[in-house]
């Protein structure tokens, strides 16, 4: 029988696809839930678009720099991606992390506003306009405007960036004909976790919904930065060993001793594709290799998260940031108690 | 550089005429070891071991019955060094076999210290230093010893000593700490710069038309093998390392490091042409071969130096001589009753320092603090219980007449050239590449030769075995290594403990041998550990790192728990603030930012 399905590419399209789906339709649900149902269709519709632009667009670099790359690899005779692999996961994975952990409190700060005045906060987002102001302050600006679209370009980016590399890793012995079927299977199976987020996501309420999805989020993310890391180091430990350490396989000498908190000989999600253990990596941030950079850099991640949600919570009652003078006009005027807000709104 | 064969025979002729007059003559070597600089390959110029300033080291040259003295001055200043005679049994004189940890204390820088032993066989050799790393930095030189009664003295005119070797351009003692290193996890082996003929490339060898020549080939690389042809002529082996063989006719041989053969070779009638005579090293043994690495070095035979010296050609592939085939003049039968078998099971590993270390059977060599002859020597009875020379040295107790035989599983993807101090071994099974384990191959005493081949060192092919085979006549403590010196280092090495009860009552230490141990510290009495009371107690004996955690440990653990932890706290954290009411102070910014941006509210 001719090999018709490639296991590992399937397991690295769908674990590629699974993250950016999941981002694409909390980001989609989170649109639905806050201003499809409400009164202004024509700022849902545009924000909508933004989420699919960034897709699509990302999705289109992906594919660019993928024919590329298959191109120098036939054309050269050479992976020229791997050598710098390992510094492209790692930037990348820290870019993303911060966009998600940014955009994951802003939506989850915007839940927390009753339906009016999203739709106006929406709408007074659209409105700012981003050629005026200092540059930082215009920056942030036009961040904020284009997040529907940041968010998911980057991960698309990313994850796709990723697919091609892994699939350039592990593909090559495969003959072409093990690639179709393993592909759209993989991508399909993908999509369909992130349809089901989608429409699962309608039945809740959208602020339970969103701490779900938020926390969901920030599970993606901190094993981003754990990974970027991870990244970083591999590359450092590649230098020093002259040569590809994955080629070692996940027994001695895929990883540094020296740094190493824990080591299991198995359980690899770089390796082959990673089968379930790639999908658990990119869900949790799993490693069969962990380093002091990698658990650290995990735990002051969740440190940060937590430091920061206590701090803004502390900031929107007081008006000042926690061990910080509050402003005195501030002060006078906030009295904080917990359903006062939504009184004086109503 | 051009090289006359008359440089090579005139010396070993006046030896011949020295042997017919006085049979057992003493032949006495004074040798400085000492630094000098050489650029055998014409690419680098380095530091390199010499002997009395010079570079290549004089060959050492004697006859069987001869008392060969050599005075060895250690003039390095910053490497202890030592000299063994490769191949030689030194029977009754194990403390002259130079294995430096084993049989004797390595000689300090400024020490002086003397080899005095009879020769009792013939044949090609060579002595080389036995501290770890230190022979491929230069201090390796033939040892030729003749033999009045040859069998094979009237097939031949003249004899030609031919070595090869491998180079480096860089000294040992930085390559091994690279190489046994956390940051070379796979054990790549340095792979060698250049191949060297004579120590030394293009070398030529004046030759007179139909005269029969015996050239004496020896391997005293680090490393690499190498192939061996002479363009246009046919080989006919007659000994390997020290074994007569029945002629046997060759294309091509395939010299291990630390293997010697002897061929002789005819040449042409017509002076026409010249011929080049190829040393190919073997890149099967290299991991990944350098961009540029030229891994062939060439010779020529030459009628006619008017004539030009033709460049070798390719060959489509290497076919050598398997001597597992060859046939002992001396028709020495199979060694058919087993007394002792044991097997030596080969693999590498990492252990918990990162770097790769090879394994016999589960232990990777490590030098005990006190040199295992001392202690065969100081430990009265307990010096039959292997377990006093210490897990790591490998140890291997054998009696007086037994028949020993080895069976050695490869379990590693390379070639291996295993050699034994004190004894020829007769080769009485080898497998092919990745045949498995000897147990697994259903293969028994009717199928091994009647009259095996016997050498000092031999081929183990990648994950394949061989049966070795030898009786134990030769009372003394012998190093059984891998002649790979990266593998040395890398700890691939047994000890046999043969016979120590007759030792205890015929050795003589020298006093010279003492003082270098005496110089260094080094304990000369009691176990592996320099324990002379409890000799059963190895508590402070050299052993190996330990091995590499498995799994999670509880560093792992904690680690895994606080990550968990962190991740539901964080979580905690979302969700309680995602679940409160906005503040007062947040919802005033959020009205004067929609305020400001002059949307109707």
């Amino acid at each position: 029988m001719p090999n018709v399905f490639a296991v590992p590419v399937f397991f690295i399209c769908f674990r590629e696809c699974l993250e950016t789906s999941i981002i694409v339709s909390v980001l989609l649900a989170f649109l639905k839930q806050t201003l499809g149902l409400e009164s202004d269709p024509q700022v849902y519709r545009r924000l909508v678009r933004q989420v699919w632009w960034g897709t699509g667009f990302g999705l289109l670099i992906v594919i660019i720099i993928g024919c590329g790359m298959i191109g120098a690899f036939y054309g050269v005779g050479r992976d020229t991606f791997a050598p710098t692999e390992n510094i492209w996961e790692g930037v990348f994975g820290i870019i993303a992390c911060l966009i998600i952990s940014l955009i994951g409190a802003a939506l989850l700060r915007v839940s927390k506003l009753q339906d009016k005045w999203r739709v106006k906060i929406a709408k007074a987002l659209e409105a700012r306009d981003t050629t005026k102001g200092v540059s930082g302050g215009r920056f942030k600006r036009w961040a904020e405007k284009y997040a529907m679209f940041l968010l998911p370009f980057v991960t698309v980016l990313r994850e796709g960036l990723e697919a091609v590399i892994f699939i350039g890793g592990v593909g090559l012995g495969f003959p072409a004909t093990a690639f179709p079927l393993a592909v759209i299977c993989g991508l399909g199976a993908g999509a369909l976790v992130g349809v089901l987020i989608y429409k699962g996501c309608s039945f809740a309420k959208l602020q339970i919904f969103l701490i779900i999805s938020t926390c969901f989020l920030y599970l993606v993310a901190a094993g981003l930065l754990s990974r970027a890391v991870g990244a970083f180091e591999a590359d450092k430990w590649n230098k020093e060993i002259g040569g590809d350490a994955a080629e070692t396989g996940s027994g001695p000498g895929s990883y540094d001793i020296r740094q190493s908190v824990w080591h299991v000989n198995c359980c690899s999600p770089a390796l082959n594709g990673g089968g379930g253990w790639g999908v658990f990596n990119s869900l949790f941030g799993w490693t069969n290799s962990a380093t002091y950079g990698t658990v650290i850099s995990y735990n002051l991640y969740w440190i940060v998260v937590i430091v920061s949600f206590v701090s803004m919570r502390y900031y929107e009652q007081t008006g000042h940031w926690p061990l910080m003078k509050g402003k005195a006009n501030t002060v006078s005027v906030a009295k904080p108690t917990t359903t006062n807000v939504r009184e004086v709104s109503e | 550089m051009a090289m006359s064969l008359s440089n090579f025979v005139a010396p070993i002729f006046l030896l011949l005429c020295f042997s017919l007059l006085s049979r057992a003559a003493t032949v006495t070597y004074d040798f400085n070891v000492e630094w000098v600089t050489s650029n055998p390959d014409g690419q680098f110029e380095r530091r390199t071991i010499g002997i009395n300033g010079q570079w290549p080291i004089p060959a050492m040259v004697a006859n069987v019955g001869d008392r060969v003295i050599v005075n060895v001055h250690n003039g390095l200043g910053d490497w202890t060094t030592g000299l063994h005679f490769h191949g030689l049994f030194q029977n009754g004189t194990n403390q002259m076999d130079g294995a430096m940890g084993v049989t004797q204390c390595a000689i300090p820088p400024g020490g002086d210290f003397t080899y005095n032993f009879t020769i009792q066989q013939p044949g090609t050799y060579w002595y080389h230093s036995h501290v770890k790393g230190q022979y491929p930095d230069g201090l390796r030189g033939p040892l030729i010893i003749h033999d009045p009664d040859s069998p094979i003295a009237n097939m031949y005119d003249e004899e030609v000593v031919m070595t090869l070797s491998d180079w480096y351009h860089d000294e040992m003692r930085p390559l091994m700490a690279d190489f046994m290193s956390v940051t070379n996890p796979t054990g790549a082996e340095p792979v060698p710069q250049a191949a060297l003929m004579n120590e030394t490339q293009n070398a030529t060898f004046a030759v007179q038309p139909g005269r029969t020549y015996m050239f004496r080939i020896i391997n005293m690389g680090a490393f690499a093998a190498q192939y061996v042809w002479f363009v246009g002529h046919t080989m006919r082996i007659v000994e390997v390392d020290g074994v007569y063989t029945e002629p046997a006719e060759a294309n091509m041989i395939y010299l291990t490091a630390a293997q010697r053969y002897s061929v002789l070779v005819t040449m042409k009638n017509d002076t026409s042409a010249n011929f080049p005579i190829v040393g190919s090293m073997d890149e099967d043994l290299f991991d990944a071969i350098p961009d540029g690495l030229n891994s062939n070095v060439t010779s020529w035979l030459v009628y006619d130096d008017s004539k030009p010296l033709p460049a070798a050609e390719f060959v489509d592939e290497f076919d050598p001589y398997d001597d597992y085939e060859l046939v002992p003049i001396d028709a020495m039968p199979l060694l058919d009753q087993v007394d002792y078998s044991f097997n030596l099971d080969v693999k590498m590993d990492n252990l918990g320092d990162g770097a790769n270390y090879a394994f016999f059977n589960e232990h990777t060599y490590v030098h005990p603090k006190v040199p295992s002859l001392y202690t065969a020597l100081s430990t009265g009875s307990e010096a039959n219980n292997p377990a006093i020379y210490g897990a790591n040295s490998n140890a291997f107790v054998l009696q007086k007449g037994e028949v020993i035989e080895i069976v050695m599983n490869n379990e590693d993807p390379g070639k291996h050239p295993f050699h034994i101090h004190g004894h020829h071994m007769q080769l009485v099974h080898r497998s092919e590449d990745e045949a498995g384990l000897y147990e697994d191959m259903n293969v028994t005493q009717a199928d091994f030769p009647a009259t095996p081949m016997r050498r000092d060192t031999v081929l183990v092919r990648p994950n394949g075995n061989i049966v070795l085979r030898f009786r134990a006549d030769n009372p003394g403590v012998w190093f059984f290594h891998c002649h790979i010196e990266w593998h040395v280092v890398s700890g691939l090495v047994a000890t046999m403990v043969e016979a120590p009860t007759e030792l205890q009552s015929t050795l003589d230490i020298p006093e010279d041998h003492w003082a270098a141990c005496r110089a260094q510290g080094i304990p000369t009495a009691g176990n592996a550990a320099g324990n002379t009371e409890d000799l059963l107690d190895l508590s402070g004996a050299e052993t190996s790192p330990d091995p590499l955690p498995a799994g999670f440990t509880a560093r792992g653990i904690v680690a895994l728990v606080f990550s968990i932890v962190a991740a539901f706290l964080g979580m905690a954290a979302i969700s309680w603030y995602g679940a409160a009411p906005l503040g007062e102070v947040a919802m005033q910014q959020v009205q004067k930012r929609v305020a400001e941006s002059g949307v109707e509210t």
